[in-house]
């Protein structure tokens, strides 16, 4: 409302400055001598003064006075000869003609191209309301702002690494889980966390860093589901599929029968004795490690899967929106998911983005169409 | 002298030195303008021995041998023909294997392209105009649609 | 905020509208209110594009990322200032701080114009007007600096760090004043022709506004060049990049502009000519902009490019150089042309002054428009460098600058050369000398290294010379040429000082390229080298952290003859993270007018670093020059001869109501 105001009131001092001089009062009375003749007065004067400085000769300024003289003369007969002459309609018509015109112009114009409902956003307001009314986002950016300032505060990076994780941010997740363990010292939930980002980082290869993660979370928690259930697939990636194998029974006997692990871990058993009936077969397909991650799943487990890491592309959009590819994934994602009102706000969002006009936004619309999903119902 | 021959004379001297500034300008630019070429835009081009050129592509991989007191060597590309360079100096900080580049020099009598500047200017895609113009023409790079 | 800017951009155009059109029409018409409007929309509109902008730069300042181009310049761990400068480290912002140079250009000429002729006052202004309509709807329809981004990300992508330096808070704006200043001159010689007369105070104004348009860009081209030499790390003070010529062509035409409203204010003649030379100065700031601004270069200046935008600055070129020089074609038959003169006389010498300035600043046009030229006419792709302008530039410069000291010793009308050598035969020995020690006393020296250290002591001798003459050392007792001399107009210390300048940036110049050492090597900790007489040691290197990079830094020591360290000097790489990019940091130390220039190299995979050290005598001087030019600048604007009324000397009433001229 504010800025409403302060708008209107800015167009009504455009306006004034256009209309006070056009609705001017008495008008200037010409002046009394021409500008030129002004000019060249001060020029004889200066003449003056640099002969009695002695900078030039008397007989030069002789001739330059006589010159000065000369475009005095014509700039006296020159004078006068032009008069106002009367304003009538013109006046009117360009007078009206130009105070609309500030008001039309500008109004219209800003209500094409201005954002006039959103408020600025300063960093740090944003980062300073109430955490409870913060996206994630703002309170990661809050806590990497304070993390920058003060770089020893173990407890932040312990807080800081597991949302990173679920935010799909694995290298940055590594690296706040390292300088937990290194300033916190390490729990056996520092290492898995750790062992899980790298993995993922890698695309779900259990690389010897996070294997060496995994193995430390061991001697600490001989028990821990997630890092025995890591181990065997490791093996089971290095084509160590007894190892594997034994490793998943192990865990299925000492399970307790409510765990949520039970699922998984007879999924992997059953995709080990796969493996191992058609040892060519599935020797060397290339997703044969994606494939094992996925088939080690129960379906929710999967579904949970999918989800989170639609809910990931969808966080990654918001903060960085200049994506079509992503904001193409997404709604397909949707769709895929069975949710029509996610898929149209995601539609929605991606167009806003690079606005509907551009080529971007078109590609973007198109796509959408293509899968029946189209912005308005 | 009469006036107009004075005023005629000043004219004419004026004209013959903007004949003379002309002819030197663009004598300079036949001598000294250098041209641009991609490695395998070479194989059709005659360029003189001494001739100075610039020559612009990708560095290719792996070809970036550091010798003594700030030698370097390292190979041009368009993907299709590579030339070796040498260079003597400090590269410049967005040099990168696989990255676009413009060196400016002369060909040695081994074929070897011996560089006395190394650009590595480039837009936020790492890629000097140039360089990104010759490879879309040859069909070796394609516009990404992201970042 | 962000919006009320965004608004009062619009307002802003709209007022630049009735700026171009209502006091046209008033003019034309002999309307005295229509013609009355333009002072105050020109007030106005600078007020709302003020507004505009520090609307923009709070957003900078505050890392309001929903403003796109905030998001994309900007990062919430860079230093406040740059966070600041990120304002017009941008395309969109950049165009934005140029056109708010221009509407604070326009409002002074309404608020000191008030002694101008009313039909010219509403001329100059309309066409101002016209001018910042163009842009302000190429800001708004292309590049509009507001665009907004919703949801808002939570993080930017960080200034290019090339440009997170003090240089950018300084080297745009002072730039743009100085392109953006000459507009006044171009809209004064635009009104000329639309009048079809020349006022005498037209005249008059042109110079000041000149010089001042001319300060500015000697400023911004000189922080410019010392910018480029500390930041690429390449110990080079001027490249002949085609976005240096970009500055430097209004510069040489902007120069001799300065030395022909000269003649027209003394002598009343080349009026013509000058308003010819003020439309051509604006129009090659204009080009460039648009070379800058367009992306046909390649350079860091061209930030991200978009075709669009260069076809809508290409039209902007076409409708305001096309349309003046058809203009000036129409009308130029009608207005009264000055009077001749003898070629020998100062008039005589300003002319052929201007003659090898015009023609400098045609064949860098011709050097720069070239490539693009071969370009569109046929596949090859070419460059044309420094080779090209060494070879054409350099003898257009010297005779004139053999030629300057004789100027400011004719006399208007009727000049004696011979008079004139005379008087400058001290100035002859010193520079002989100055040749002859160079050649005798530094090992190494050519012929023409000499040759260029003797022509500039003949430069800079030659303009102490001018003033010794004028104030009549020699001639009359010491008492009364000391009274004489602290009597000069202030005019005359300004030529002699922007003359001596131009020596003093010649011979850092000569002094750098002839007589610098260069040692390119790679050093492990601890060893020494030696570099014109100086050893340097290298002590290591550190690892450092800044507030948004991390560095190596690489420590050296000058030592003393008997070894003790003398001084520290560091350069280091920076790596940001942000945006990926390291930069190099080159580690200078100055000693005297000289300076040691280290850069920092890759590290081997034996520990060892590749640097490059310079040693650069004089090379202060370059930029030196340019800080005395620019004194002399304002020296020369502070003459109150120079403006029209002066009512600070004179009390007579009729002049002081004529007004006050520009402020200095």
């Amino acid at each position: 409302m504010l800025f409403w105001i302060i708008a209107a009131a800015l167009t009504l001092a455009a306006s004034l400055a256009v209309l006070l001089p056009l609705a001017g009062g008495a008008l200037r009375p010409a002046p009394a001598s021409s500008p030129d003749m002004a000019v060249y007065r001060d020029q004889l004067a200066e003449l003056d003064r640099d002969l009695g400085r002695g900078l030039i000769q008397p007989a030069e300024a002789e001739q330059a006075r006589a010159e000065i003289g000369r475009r005095l003369l014509r700039a006296d007969s020159a004078a006068g000869l032009k008069a106002a002459r009367p304003e009538g309609g013109m006046l009117k018509f360009v007078s009206t003609a130009a105070v609309l015109a500030i008001p039309l112009v500008s109004w219209g114009l800003y209500g094409m191209l201005g954002s006039p409902d959103m408020p600025p956003q300063p960093l740090a307001e944003r980062l300073a309301k109430s955490p409870a009314d913060s996206s994630v986002d703002e309170l990661v950016a809050r806590a990497e702002a304070h993390l920058a300032s003060d770089p020893s505060d173990g407890k932040g990076w312990d807080v800081l690494a597991p949302v990173y994780l679920r935010m799909q941010r694995f290298s940055d997740s590594a690296t706040a889980y390292r300088n937990a363990i290194r300033l916190e010292g390490e729990t056996a939930a520092r290492q898995i966390g750790l062992g899980e980002a790298l993995t993922n980082d890698s695309g779900g290869i259990v690389s010897a860093e996070a294997l060496a993660a995994f193995e430390a979370a061991l001697k600490l928690e001989p028990t821990s589901p997630k890092a025995n259930f890591y181990l065997a697939m490791a093996a089971m990636q290095d084509g160590r599929i007894d190892d594997a194998k034994n490793g998943w029974q192990r865990m299925l006997a000492s399970l307790p029968a409510d765990s949520p692990w039970r699922s998984a871990v007879q999924e992997a058993l059953a995709e080990v004795g796969r493996r191992q009936a058609a040892p060519a077969a599935g020797g060397n397909g290339p997703t044969q490690e994606d494939m094992a991650a996925a088939q080690a799943m129960s379906p929710q487990d999967r579904s949970a899967m999918i989800e989170t890491m639609v809910a990931g592309l969808d966080e990654k959009l918001r903060r960085d929106p200049h994506d079509v590819e992503g904001w193409k994934r997404l709604i397909r994602s949707y769709v895929v998911l069975g949710r029509a009102d996610q898929a149209r706000d995601a539609l929605s969002r991606g167009v806003a983005v690079f606005g509907a006009g551009s080529a971007d936004g078109k590609t973007v619309a198109a796509f959408a169409a293509s899968l029946g999903v189209t912005a308005t119902e | 002298m009469t006036r107009k021959q004075k005023r005629l004379s000043v004219i004419l001297g004026g004209l013959a030195f903007l004949a003379a500034a002309t002819g030197l300008t663009f004598y300079a630019l036949g001598q000294k303008a250098s041209y641009f070429y991609m490695p395998a835009d070479l194989v059709a081009a005659t360029i003189q021995p001494g001739q100075r050129i610039r020559l612009g592509g990708l560095v290719e991989k792996g070809s970036i041998v550091r010798g003594q007191g700030g030698n370097v060597a390292f190979a041009v590309t368009d993907k299709e023909k590579s030339v070796k360079v040498t260079y003597t100096g400090i590269l410049p900080d967005l040099f990168r294997e696989e990255q676009g580049v413009i060196t400016e020099g002369t060909f040695g009598p081994d074929g070897v392209f011996v560089a006395d500047s190394v650009l590595a200017k480039h837009d936020e895609r790492y890629m000097p105009k140039e360089v990104a113009d010759g490879l879309k023409a040859k069909g070796v790079w394609v516009e990404s649609e992201s970042q | 905020m962000v919006e009320l800017g965004h608004f009062a951009l619009v307002l802003a155009l709209a007022l630049a509208l009735v700026q171009t059109v209502v006091p046209l029409v008033g003019a034309r018409f002999g309307s005295q209110r229509m013609m009355a409007v333009a002072g105050p929309v020109a007030v106005t509109g600078f007020a709302l594009t003020a507004l505009s902008f520090a609307a923009l730069a709070t957003a900078y300042a505050q890392s309001d990322f929903s403003v796109v181009s905030v998001w994309e310049n900007s990062h919430s761990l860079q230093p406040l200032l740059y966070k600041i400068t990120g304002t017009w480290g941008n395309h969109e912002g950049s165009m934005l701080l140029w056109v708010l140079i221009l509407a604070f250009f326009s409002a002074l000429v309404a608020v000191f114009g008030n002694n101008l002729p009313d039909t010219l006052k509403a001329n100059v202004l309309a066409v101002q007007g016209a001018v910042g309509t163009a842009f302000l709807l190429f800001i708004l329809t292309t590049s509009n600096p507001f665009a907004r981004l919703s949801p808002a990300p939570i993080e930017g992508r960080a200034l290019n760090p090339v440009l997170q330096d003090f240089g950018l808070a300084v080297h745009p704006p002072l730039l743009y004043l100085g392109y953006v200043g000459f507009s006044v001159c171009f809209s004064f010689s635009v009104a000329a022709l639309i009048e079809g007369r020349i006022d005498a105070a037209w005249a008059r104004w042109v110079r000041p506004w000149t010089l001042v348009a001319w300060i500015f860009l000697t400023g911004g081209i000189a922080v410019g060049s010392y910018w480029a030499y500390y930041e690429l790390g390449w110990g080079g003070f001027w490249f002949w990049d085609p976005v240096e010529n970009a500055s430097f062509m209004p510069w040489l035409a902007g120069t001799a502009l300065l030395h022909s409203a000269i003649v027209m204010e003394k002598r009343s003649a080349l009026k013509i000519w000058t308003l010819l030379l003020a439309i051509l100065t604006f129009s090659l700031s204009l080009l460039g902009t648009f070379l800058v601004r367009s992306g046909v270069l390649t350079s860091v200046h061209a930030f991200a490019s978009d075709p669009t935008r260069g076809v809508f600055i290409l039209a902007i070129l076409v409708l305001f150089i096309g349309g003046s020089l058809a203009l000036f074609a129409v009308r130029a038959s009608a207005l009264t042309a000055g009077g001749l003169f003898q070629p020998i006389s100062r008039e005589g010498a300003l002319v052929l002054n201007n003659l090898f300035l015009t023609t400098a600043a045609a064949t860098v046009l011709i050097g720069t428009l070239y490539p693009l030229a071969v370009e569109a006419l046929s596949a090859d792709k070419i460059s044309v460098g420094a080779p090209f302008f060494n070879l054409t530039f350099t003898p257009l410069m010297v005779p004139l600058l053999v030629l300057v000291p004789f100027g400011p010793l004719l006399a208007w009308k009727r000049g004696d050369v011979l008079a004139a050598a005379q008087r400058l035969m001290t100035a002859f020995g010193a520079a002989l000398l100055a040749a002859l020690v160079t050649l005798v006393f530094i090992d190494g020296a050519s012929v023409l290294a000499a040759l260029g250290a003797g022509l500039a002591f003949w430069l800079i001798f030659g303009a102490l010379t001018d003033l010794a003459v004028k104030a009549g050392v020699g001639n009359v007792a010491l008492a009364v040429s000391a009274r004489r001399f602290a009597g000069l107009p202030r005019s005359m210390f300004g030529t002699a000082l922007a003359h001596l300048g131009l020596g003093l940036t010649l011979l850092g110049m000569v002094g750098t390229l002839c007589f610098g050492a260069e040692r390119i090597l790679s050093m492990h900790a601890g060893e020494t080298v030696e570099i014109a007489g100086r050893s340097v040691r290298f002590d290591g290197l550190y690892p450092a952290r800044g507030p948004n990079y991390t560095e190596e830094r690489g420590r050296f020591l000058l030592l003393g003859p008997d070894g003790a360290v003398k001084t520290e000097v560091t350069s280091s790489k920076r790596l940001f993270p942000v945006r990926q990019t390291t930069t190099t940091e080159a580690g200078i130390k100055t000693i005297g007018l000289s300076q040691l220039y280290i850069s920092l190299g890759d590290q081997a995979n034996d520990g060892s670093v590749v640097v490059r050290i310079w040693w650069k005598p004089l090379v202060i001087l370059i930029w030196g020059g340019g800080l005395v030019m620019m004194a002399g600048g304002a020296m020369s604007l502070m003459d109150r001869r120079l403006r029209v009324g002066a009512p600070a000397r004179r009390r007579s009433k009729a002049v002081a109501a004529t007004g006050a001229g520009i402020p200095s």
